[in-house]
């Protein structure tokens, strides 16, 4: 008889991949990159292939010269390429989305080891890194969709917000016929990959929900308006930060509890950049900042163990 | 009160609706020596002799042990090491078959007077824990006695968890009785240790025949409870057992009864129960035969002993075979061959096509935390493999400990729901050895 195979227990598996999990999330990024192109035109599409292909490729290319197994299956270069043209504008040239395709993934990803080894983001640490070198993404830029509700300002409306005027109506912020980065502006398609992302089990619903009920109250207590709040909200990159970058299992804490917190302090950070400093956005650089906190928060929020003597 | 939070598994159970067959008398028998946790037993028969079912064949050794005896009736023909189901060698006596399967005319019910003849017996009968660890019963009993120790619950374990087996399920749709049965002689002769103490079967959700014979069977008895447990994987692992039907939770490093309770696998009740009856030990159990593999899965009764190859011919196979487990599909071992024979533990054969054994290789992990959401006790499994590879020996153990790893009940829910397929239980497994072997070493040294 032919020799058996003989392993470890367990001998089933639930069937989960790593691929499968990043496919779920570029699916559910799949509405706003569809609604980025509805809104900001064919630009929008030319930025996502873009920042797609060359993550992918830089992924590939720096396996190969490292001599390491190619790792693009598990389309996780794929997620960081999406998320990351989700995040620009249409105010940016294609070769700078090349360039910061290459450095979330070179850089930020693959030196700190690969899937699974990097400490911030790929995705956020690019979009800073090129908001800090090439200067005309910050902002955002108009919809090149005509009608009636669209708004002619080009910066975001955040900007509006802190000057204390409003720019846009709740009802524009929700449907995203406002300026902002491509993939931001449509409170509607994200919150469709929200409930998609929760419908897999990728991510808990309390875990951007916490993030942003946390920016939200802040608002609230700050200036008494309900409307100013979910105009905040709404508003900026907030529900992209939310739903998919302070979800991302390998720069977030471990547990469900240490995400919470983590993403309390994602949304007090927001909250404060927001308001008290001359930067109108806050969700990067919260994240970015967060993500350096995390081994400190899974300190303080590790599981006891039942019966473990500590 | 909180349940522990595990992990829903396909259950898998195709043979619950089916009535175990007595398999024909297989040719041979193969009976290993280590059929239980502790010392080997000694064999006390020599080639040529002939034997008959339910003889005595090898007798206890050392302090934990237990005895072996003759399944099937006819000559010994050889007493060699075999490698066993996981690799390692043991002796085992091989008995040819006559095939009249005569049972040993000095075979009869065991007199009882006290608590210890009562243990003697059940020492005398083979009887070890039926659900996997293999533990000998008798022990576990003796170990109630400790003034230390204040039983007052007896937790039968009749949740069979594992996907596939139904070999707990059928002992108790079939023999109520002898559960019965056991519950009564523990009262009796052990009455003074646990007079008062509440029998708690622990059922599964998913076995609701069952459920119903024994509410029948022990209607009007308030010292016996049927637990009914949701059908979530692992409620049959000792600690997460504990904790859902008494609220108690185990404590690493103490010994089970000091947190007032026993358990006991529902089938050792019963067999032990056959035995304190009738005088016939350990010889047979009721094996399920199923897995991926399997188009018309059987459970049957079958001789310990039995080569697992001879249980395989009993049902139908579709394509090639890749893969056969002893026991069940989370837990159970992998053989290294059929001709192995299936122990005193072996619940199940599970057969697995060529697809459903080979695993992918393992990725990075990507810190998804599913290992330690589904972990019954929340080890923090993720760090468990990195602190086994620190180079220090003493800060590895302290790392180890930290993670709780101690704690593992075995289940592999870890490995389970790991995108990145990583062998997290086996790791644990790994650091649960290291942890022992340290610290044995520790104790070693500190003496010289």
């Amino acid at each position: 008889m032919k020799q058996l195979h003989v392993s470890n227990a367990p001998h089933i598996h639930s069937g989960d991949s790593t691929q499968k999990i990043m496919l779920d999330v570029v699916i559910a990024m799949f509405p706003a990159a569809a609604v980025s192109v509805v809104l900001f035109g064919l630009k929008a599409f030319w930025i996502i292939a873009t920042c797609v292909i060359s993550a992918v490729l830089s992924e590939y290319l720096f396996n190969l010269a490292c001599g390491k197994k190619s790792t693009i299956h598990d389309l996780s270069a794929v997620v960081t390429g999406l998320l990351l043209a989700l995040n620009l504008s249409t105010k940016v040239a294609l070769w700078q989305c090349v360039v910061g395709s290459v450095f979330a993934i070179v850089v930020v990803k693959g030196l700190f080891g690969g899937i699974g080894k990097n400490i911030v983001n790929p995705a956020i640490a690019a979009r800073v890194f090129m908001l800090l070198t090439f200067s005309t993404v910050i902002g955002g830029a108009t919809p090149t969709i005509k009608g009636d509700g669209v708004l002619a300002s080009g910066a975001t409306p955040l900007v509006g917000l802190n000057e204390g005027t409003q720019s846009a109506t709740l009802g524009q912020l929700f449907l995203g016929t406002h300026g902002g980065t491509i993939g931001e502006t449509c409170a509607l398609a994200l919150l469709l990959g929200f409930a998609y992302l929760v419908a897999r089990k990728v991510i808990k619903w309390y875990v951007p929900a916490a993030y942003v009920a946390t920016t939200f109250l802040c608002y609230i207590v700050f200036t008494g308006s309900f409307t100013l709040a979910l105009s905040h909200v709404l508003a900026g990159g907030l529900l992209l930060g939310a739903i998919f970058m302070a979800t991302d299992y390998v720069t977030t804490p471990v547990t469900n509890k240490g995400r919470v917190v983590f993403c309390i302090g994602c949304g007090l950070l927001t909250f404060i950049i927001r308001q008290f400093t001359s930067y109108p956005e806050g969700v990067s650089i919260s994240i970015l900042v967060m993500n350096l906190l995390v081994p400190f928060i899974e300190k303080l929020t590790a599981k006891k163990t039942l019966g473990g003597i500590k | 009160m909180k349940n522990i939070s595990s992990l829903h598994v396909p259950h898998n159970k195709h043979t619950d609706k089916l009535d175990p067959i007595r398999i024909a008398v297989p040719n041979e028998v193969v009976l290993p020596m280590n059929m239980h946790s502790g010392h080997d037993a000694e064999p006390i028969v020599s080639v040529g002799d002939y034997v008959r079912v339910g003889q005595l064949i090898a007798r206890e050794e050392g302090r934990f042990s237990s005895p072996v005896h003759a399944t099937v009736s006819g000559t010994v023909v050889e007493i060699a090491p075999i490698k066993h189901g996981d690799g390692k060698e043991v002796i085992a006596i091989r008995i040819e078959s006559d095939g009249k399967m005569e049972a040993d005319p000095n075979l009869k019910a065991p007199v009882i007077n006290n608590c210890d003849e009562f243990l003697q017996a059940v020492r005398e009968s083979g009887v070890v824990g039926l659900g996997g660890a293999a533990f000998p019963t008798w022990a576990k009993f003796n170990e109630a006695k400790n003034p230390d120790y204040k039983v007052d619950t007896v937790l039968v374990n009749a949740a069979e968890c594992e996907p596939y087996i139904t070999s707990d399920h059928k002992m108790m749709t079939l023999h109520p009785d002898l559960i019965a049965d056991g519950i009564e002689y523990l009262r009796k002769y052990m009455g003074e240790y646990l007079g008062e103490a509440v029998f708690k079967i622990c059922v599964e959700k998913n076995k609701p025949d069952a459920i119903e014979i024994l509410k029948q069977t022990f209607e009007g008895k308030d010292y016996v409870v049927i637990h009914e447990l949701d059908a979530i994987y692992p409620q049959g692992a000792k600690q997460v057992m504990l904790y859902n039907a008494t609220g108690r939770v185990a404590v690493a490093g103490k010994r089970f009864p000091s947190f007032g309770a026993l358990i006991i696998n529902v089938s050792s009740l019963a067999k032990m129960a056959e035995y304190l009856n009738t005088g016939m030990p350990l010889v047979e159990r009721i094996v399920t035969v199923d897995g991926p593999a399997v188009t018309e899965p059987k459970i049957v009764i079958a001789p310990i002993g039995t080569r697992i190859s001879y249980l395989m011919e009993q049902v139908t196979v579709e394509g090639e075979i890749g893969k056969v487990v002893v026991g069940g599909p989370m837990n159970g071992t992998a053989v290294f061959s059929t001709e192995s024979p299936i122990v005193k533990v072996a619940n199940a054969v599970l057969i697995f096509g060529e697809k459903e054994s080979v695993l992918p290789d393992f990725s990075a992990c990507i810190h998804c935390g599913r290992c330690i959401d589904k972990c019954p006790v929340n080890i923090d499994v993720v760090s468990v493999e990195r602190a086994l590879r620190h180079p220090n020996e003493e800060k590895r153990e302290k790392k180890l400990i930290e993670t709780g790893v101690r704690q593992c009940v075995d289940c592999g829910c870890c490995s389970y729901v790991c995108p990145a397929n990583r062998p997290l239980l086996a790791w644990n497994q790994d650091a649960k050895w290291w942890l022992k072997q340290y610290a044995a070493s520790k104790k070693e040294g500190g003496k010289n």
